[in-house]
């Protein structure tokens, strides 16, 4: 898919078929011996210490079946490399592996994902969402006590807070079953007011302390009605009510002044009648709840054919123009004993060899409308490259452009030094002109070397969301929501998912990138279709 | 022959190995459980790591509690803390305020209930920059530094300007001095910048959410078609008609103008206080004078929070301890803020700052508005950036009454789709 998978030229190709005979026997030889069984020994240990330190990790999170395929996937890449029959298989099984891992899971998880609603909000299991609304409803009551607090063992082994108030300064013991007046002589403090020793209890400190974090931060010492003190830190408790109470059996939250209630919507989140919703919510299946709302919520849907339109027409006009340009230049210095031959075609790899991103900010700078050079020391002109929505989409095209044409020049070069020369001498000598031997025996072959690679490339331009992002970042704006007038599908469902609505939605986003998914695979299907009718017709 | 003997060795090395991993493998997770119930994970950006080393091994050694520094890139701190393992998740993360709604939201963090006393040490509006809930707001952070824009005077090429009229004569006549010179530089480009333009925004009256009677954000009162905004808008029209500010302008544009002296006013913020003093600039940091209303930069304030991971390792009651009791204290932030060039949000050690352009800068934040923190400011910064490049774009600009307003609509329609 991506542009950097430059193919072998041809000539190379040629070359390496009349070496088949020597260069891969020769390795297999040398692999053959006790150095490519050392090697392979190596490589197999490791493979099998990282599956084995996995297995344990796997183990301790009680993960049985990812435990049991990765054994078993363990045993048979053992069983492969040792057997002498398994040829073929050794050389799949790398190849199988990182597809799995880069191709086949990342897709499993963007489908599972789409059928969710994975956001902001809905990030945890509901278990751990009713303990986060629990939490996040207590509050501080007014006139509500704050205390001083250390805490301690009483003489039975019970677990106390040792209380200083902080209004009064009166002192207590806090349990479980409340508190106890203790004279404030017991107490011992320092000079930063914190207690550091009382009469009858042992305070606790160090490893103690924090080995029983748990029992501390669950420890509820009830005052009068639901309020409660508990610990805040270690030397602090907090005087707390709820302002929600959670009924486990009818598995609603009530609110505690005026009984409202909130019931499990069923996409993840506690919702009163009045729409009134709690936070956090939880992650849950929602069904084709994402593929709906790509249909129903006018924000996904007015721009969807406009974007798509343009996204269409970017991807296509960069291809044809890059391979146009990169064939012309490779057509001009293609010429036999041409003079500082391997400078020029040195020089115009380089926009491919920059960085990417580099080039797009560095380009960015060059189109600023007052100040880039474009502007200001070659055309002395005003044309609003950045600003105006048309000219936005001429830069994005002229850059993008530049970045892809030495590709297409790379690789049309390759090409026509595979054509045979005996064609092109045959077409003149039946008396073609340049146009006519360029159009009839050139670019044909050349086609049936070069289109799939412009499918590919037409493919990662459709999703090509740097060149857009870092350019324009989808900009300028129209009067649109969301989609600006130089957004592609990908930009433009990248903004729909972080820049919309509240915070990251990544549902959403993974429902839009399936859609995505088949718009290409359809155009490419149809592409690859038409270039095989090509190879036909030579 | 040697073959077959090799590969015997080799199984039989094998089988060594795996026995050997095996023997070690189950004391490795143990040992490492068990170290996590006296140890501190900390998730902190390179910049900071050096400081939040040395403070909280301050803070480790005195409690008894070892203290684990991990840098991450600062966004990713906020990203990772979606996706990361129980075993591998932070107790308490350097954060930024505006995560604050999304992470409570997500439920990732925890509320801090501090004492009056403890409170008391950072200024209210800090505090209120951590605040979130959509009934009662709780407090998710303790802030340690503060950072906002300026407006940098060159005060070798201008006087300071004392009031707005003034500001505006002066930068107008400096521009007409020199084709390359600019009015004031103030970062825009393409894409917008609402921060940098902020002053401006609240200097006409703008806000952004408007507050419910509980005191929160209230996302349904978007203020950037407030009555009282687009009265004022008819401003933004006559300065792009005269060249005080244009969104032809970018970051680097707006810098090399200040830096070569093709520019007097500078709109920034401390990250750039070394660049200018580098270049030999005599300069001063104030608050833009008010124009229609106090013209108040945004608010960014740095701080700590505790994670819900601090609950699942047993660690809770400590990391509550460093954040609000240690973190709180003005040594602590003295050191902190001092690493990052930043001034820090303790009262106390707010006043032991000496360096003139950190304390400048610190005064320009009088009455600053804190970028609203909940999760709905997604569908503001492109809007309102938008809307400052479309009406400030020179000529064939559209009338900022009608750019603000369509902006407002926008994000009302996209605060509604979520």
């Amino acid at each position: 898919m991506s542009t950097d998978a430059v193919p072998r030229q041809p000539t190379a190709r040629v070359s390496a078929a009349t070496a088949v005979g020597s260069l891969p026997t020769r390795l297999i030889s040398t692999f053959s011996g006790p150095v490519g069984l050392a090697v392979k020994i190596g490589f197999l240990s490791i493979v099998n210490a990282v599956a084995i330190w996995s297995l344990t990790v796997l183990a301790s999170h009680d993960k049985w079946i990812p435990l049991m395929l990765l054994a078993a996937a363990t045993v048979a890449i053992d069983w492969v490399y040792f057997m002498r029959r398994a040829v073929p298989l050794k050389f799949l099984v790398p190849g199988t592996i990182f597809l799995i891992g880069f191709q086949v899971i990342p897709v499993i998880y963007t489908v599972e994902v789409a059928f969710t609603n994975y956001s902001t909000g809905h990030i945890l299991t509901k278990n751990e969402a009713v303990k986060g609304i629990q939490r996040a409803a207590l509050t501080q009551p007014p006139n509500g006590r704050t205390y001083t607090m250390a805490p301690a063992r009483a003489a039975d082994g019970k677990l106390v807070l040792v209380l200083l108030d902080d209004k009064g300064g009166r002192t207590y013991v806090g349990s479980d079953d409340g508190l106890k007046t203790i004279p404030r002589s017991a107490v011992r403090t320092n000079a930063h007011g914190q207690i550091v020793s009382a009469e009858g209890y042992r305070l606790l400190k160090g490893a103690e302390l924090f080995g029983i974090d748990r029992q501390i931060t669950a420890l509820t010492i009830p005052t009068s009605g639901i309020r409660a003190i508990r610990a805040e830190g270690l030397d602090t408790a907090i005087e707390l009510e709820p302002s929600l109470r959670y009924d486990t059996k009818r598995d609603v939250f009530v609110r505690v002044d005026d009984g409202t209630v909130f019931r499990d919507n069923g996409r993840g989140s506690f919702v009163a009648a009045g729409g009134q919703e709690l936070e956090p919510g939880w992650r849950t299946g929602v069904g084709l709840r994402n593929f709906g709302r790509m249909i129903h919520n006018p924000l996904v849907r007015k721009p969807f054919v406009r974007v798509f339109v343009w996204t269409f027409a970017f991807a296509f006009l960069v291809v044809l123009l890059s391979f146009s340009l990169g064939l012309f230049l490779a057509i001009t210095l293609d010429k036999k004993g041409m003079r500082l031959q391997r400078m020029y075609r040195s020089l115009l790899v380089i926009p491919y060899a920059v960085p990417g991103f580099l080039s797009l900010l560095v380009w960015q700078g060059l189109l600023n409308d007052d100040f880039g050079v474009v502007n200001r020391g070659i055309l002395h002109g005003n044309i609003p490259w950045l600003f105006d929505a048309n000219w936005a989409k001429v830069s994005v095209i002229l850059v993008s452009v530049w970045l892809t044409f030495p590709y297409f020049f790379l690789v049309s070069l390759g090409a026509l030094q595979s054509i045979p020369g005996e064609l092109t001498e045959a077409a003149k000598v039946d008396g073609a002109g340049a146009w006519q031997m360029f159009r009839k025996v050139t670019l044909p072959l050349l086609l049936i070397a070069v289109a799939p690679l412009m499918i590919a490339s037409f493919a990662f331009n459709f999703n090509n969301f740097n060149n857009i992002y870092l350019l324009t970042g989808g900009g300028p704006a129209t009067d649109q929501p969301i989609a600006g007038s130089t957004d592609i599908l990908i930009s433009y469902t990248w903004k729909l998912a972080f820049a919309a609505g509240k915070g990251a939605d990544y549902g959403l986003a993974s429902a839009v990138a399936i859609v995505i998914f088949f718009i290409v695979a359809t155009i490419s299907t149809i592409g690859f279709a038409r270039t095989r009718v090509l190879e036909n017709v030579t | 022959m040697l073959n077959k003997h090799m590969a015997r060795l080799g199984t039989v090395l094998l089988a060594a190995l795996a026995v050997a991993l095996l023997l070690l493998a189950p004391t490795a997770p143990a040992a490492h459980r068990e170290a996590s119930a006296t140890t501190i994970r900390i998730w902190t950006d390179q910049d900071r790591k050096a400081a939040v080393d040395r403070v909280t091994s301050a803070w480790g050694s005195s409690k008894g509690v070892s203290v684990e520094v991990v840098v991450k890139p600062f966004d990713k701190i906020r990203d990772d803390l979606k996706t990361v393992q129980a075993g591998q998740a932070p107790d308490v993360i350097v954060a930024a305020h505006d995560w604050t709604g999304q992470l409570a939201a997500d439920g990732l963090v925890l509320p801090l209930v501090p004492k009056a006393s403890v409170l008391k040490q950072v200024p209210k509006y800090a505090r209120d920059a951590f605040s979130y809930g959509t009934g009662a707001a709780h407090l998710y952070g303790m802030p340690v530094t503060l950072e906002n824009v300026g407006l940098f005077v060159n005060t070798r090429l201008a006087k300071v300007p004392k009031t707005w009229a003034q500001l505006e004569k002066a930068a107008l006549a400096f521009k007409r001095k020199s084709a390359n010179n600019l009015a004031i530089a103030v970062q825009q480009g393409a894409g917008g910048d609402a921060y940098h333009m902020y002053p401006f925004f609240s200097g006409l009256c703008g806000y952004v959410f408007g507050k419910t009677k509980g005191g929160s954000l209230n996302p349904s009162n978007i203020g950037l078609s407030s009555k009282k905004f687009l009265k004022n808008a008819s401003l933004i029209d006559k300065w792009n008609r005269e060249g005080l500010i244009t969104s032809k302008v970018d970051s680097s544009t707006a810098q090399n103008a200040f830096l070569k002296g093709q520019a007097a006013f500078w709109i920034t913020g401390p990250w750039n206080i070394d660049t200018v003093r580098k270049a030999g600039i005599k300069f001063q940091i104030i608050q833009v004078p008010k124009i229609k209303c106090r013209a108040a930069p945004f608010l960014g304030v740095n701080g700590f929070m505790v994670t819900k991971f601090a609950g699942t390792h047993g660690i809770e009651s400590a990391a509550k301890d460093l954040v609000v009791s240690y973190m709180a204290g003005a040594n602590a932030q003295q050191d902190l803020a001092a690493a990052n060039g930043r001034y820090p949000a303790n009262l106390t050690a707010g006043k032991r700052i000496t360096d003139t352009a950190l304390r400048q800068i610190g005064r320009a934040s009088t009455g600053g508005v804190p970028m609203p923190n909940i999760p709905q400011m997604g569908s503001v910064w492109d809007e309102l950036g938008g809307a400052w490049v479309k009406s400030t774009k020179g000529a064939g600009a559209t009338p900022a009454r009608s750019a603000f307003a369509t902006a407002a609509s926008n994000i009302r329609k996209k605060i509604g789709s979520g």
